[in-house]
């Protein structure tokens, strides 16, 4: 069963953080990383790049137009995503709940649309 | 095109003779994680070489040898240990390879290795279809849409368990051998079931995986051709993969039994699982892969679902919750007792199912008594409840088909889920 862990944040917060602490919060977050893709549970983390950086995307006339996103507006927005792959949902929690920063802020879990019970 | 003859299946070939190959390597050199790898490479090598030049006369034989030459290689190579490669050298000093012949007891010791209890879940399945299936980890990584490298990563943290667990290459002893068999067959049927529903994508089966479970339960009762529960098993996975191709949509949208196409289901497999289910169950010592082989077998026999059996079904889901009591044992019999006794009797168990912690929020739960409660006139409940479901299930092609009876239902039309 396939599982999606989110984190979001904001300038603010990140910028709260002293610059001495980053180099050890970035290892914590690495050797998590580095732990469930080992137990073949880990198969992608990826962070994204700041708000500025975003776009939106619609379709005029058949034509693409490109805006700025509308994630500076907002308190926060998603900043890293983890797709899981476990045993079983009380695993993925156990997983979520091994985030570094698990103690400070709320990690999302969501459950991937792919499997069913049997039909009988 | 030329008029060449039709290259025969190589790679049917060397699935059923990979799990020979391996367990002959590992009864000889132990290190069942370097056989693995090296019967891997001959495997590959055997691709690219047969279709050239020909299937060679003993191909298992041709097989140890490049296996046995790969090992040895692979153990004198900078990287292993000197005192392997003296170990290994000694034992391999003879390189012809060992007697061919099928050995029953290894490719067992083999299959019962690769569902070790030191291992998890999903490490059993992926090491059953690699060592025994003969798999590549590329296909086994695509059947489960994981990456390549995360199912290299499962298989190689799996045999690091085995090594780690001081796991030996043997059968287990009377004592344990029950319990080590249940979990055997509990893995062949997670294999069997992740390619009946399970769904990623638009469709709602994965066909290979079924047929890969099936091969390898075959296989299975080949070796164990008197142990019941094993007969019960792939007389089960027979009479269930029987309705595949009537049970999606062109779509792959789900359509469920009592909707489905009877013409459709496959009679041979059909006769095939009846056959192996009648044959064992007077024998008398019933397990719960016969008793749901049965219930299938009732399914798969009635014309219609008016005309199904339902007091029988209702029997054999009372003897099933007695031998393997669980919560969706229950919701069955839920059920079938309301097919028997009306709805409001089948509305009352399932209040008492309520108060199960594990039921509590499945899916299951309340697609069944919005289903019920359709039976009983109580349409506002019951599309409550088919929302209720569609909003908890984890499988996209259920979600639409629950979302879709539910909007039918309060447009006041008749719906599948009501009969």
């Amino acid at each position: 069963m396939k599982y999606l862990l989110m984190i979001y944040g904001n300038r603010e917060k990140w910028e709260s953080m002293s610059p001495d602490a980053w180099p050890e919060a970035i290892a914590r977050q690495e050797a998590f990383n580095a732990r469930y893709r080992e137990t073949g549970e880990l198969l992608g983390s990826y962070g994204l790049a700041d708000a500025a950086q975003a776009k939106l995307v619609r379709r005029v006339k058949g034509m693409p137009a490109v805006t700025d996103g509308p994630y500076l507006e907002t308190k926060e927005y998603l900043a890293s995503f983890w797709l899981l792959d476990c045993e079983s949902e009380e695993r993925a929690r156990q997983i979520a709940a091994d985030m570094p920063f698990a103690d400070a802020e709320p990690v999302e879990l969501w459950p991937i649309l792919h499997e069913s019970a049997a039909d009988q | 095109m030329t008029g060449a003859p039709p290259a025969p299946d190589i790679g049917a070939l060397l699935r059923e003779l990979a799990p020979e190959v391996l367990a002959a390597m590992v009864r000889r050199y132990g290190e069942f994680g370097a056989c693995d790898d090296a019967v891997q490479e001959a495997m590959l090598a055997a691709v690219a070489a047969w279709p050239a030049r020909g299937i060679p006369e003993s191909p298992k034989g041709w097989l140890l040898t490049v296996a046995s030459r790969r090992l040895i290689d692979d153990v004198r190579s900078e990287h292993a240990r000197r005192r392997r490669e003296q170990d290994l050298a000694a034992a391999a000093a003879p390189l012809a390879p060992p007697e061919p012949g099928p050995d029953r007891d290894d490719s067992l010791s083999l299959l019962f290795l690769c569902c070790h209890p030191a291992l998890s879940g999903p490490s059993q399945i992926a090491l059953t279809l690699r060592a025994v299936g003969g798999l590549t980890t590329a296909e086994i990584g695509a059947a489960f849409l994981v990456p390549e490298t995360t199912m290299a990563q499962r298989i190689s943290r799996a045999k690091q368990a085995i090594r780690a667990s001081g796991a030996r290459f043997e059968l287990p002893g009377p004592a344990e051998r029950p319990a080590r068999l249940g979990i055997v067959l509990h893995v062949l049927y997670l294999i069997f079931n992740e390619g009946y529903t399970a769904t990623a994508g638009p469709g709602l089966t994965k066909p290979e995986l079924s047929g890969e479970a099936i091969r390898l339960t075959r296989w299975l009762h080949r070796l164990l051709p008197q142990d019941p529960e094993v007969t019960g098993l792939l007389a089960l996975m027979l009479l269930s993969d029987a309705r595949r191709s009537a049970r999606a949509g062109p779509d792959g949208s789900l359509i469920p039994l009592s909707e489905q196409d009877r013409s459709r289901w496959d009679r041979d497999q059909i006769a095939e699982g009846v056959a192996l289910i009648s044959a064992v169950l007077p024998a008398g010592q019933v397990g719960p892969y016969q008793v749901q082989a049965a219930i299938a077998a009732v399914h798969d026999e009635a014309e219609s679902l008016a005309a199904t059996d339902w007091p029988e079904i209702l029997g054999l889901y009372q003897l099933l919750e007695q031998l393997a009591p669980g919560p969706m044992v229950s919701l069955n019999r839920a059920v079938a007792v309301a097919m028997v006794d009306g709805p409001a009797a089948g509305l009352d168990l399932l209040r008492a199912l309520e108060s199960d912690r594990r039921l509590a929020g499945h899916h299951r739960l309340h697609s069944t008594r919005a289903h019920l409660l359709e039976m009983s006139g109580d349409v506002a409940g019951a599309v409550a409840a088919y929302r209720e479901a569609a909003r908890r299930t984890t499988s996209l092609p259920e979600r639409r088909y629950l979302t879709g009876l539910a909007s039918r239902l309060a447009a006041g039309e008749k719906t599948p889920g009501g009969m």
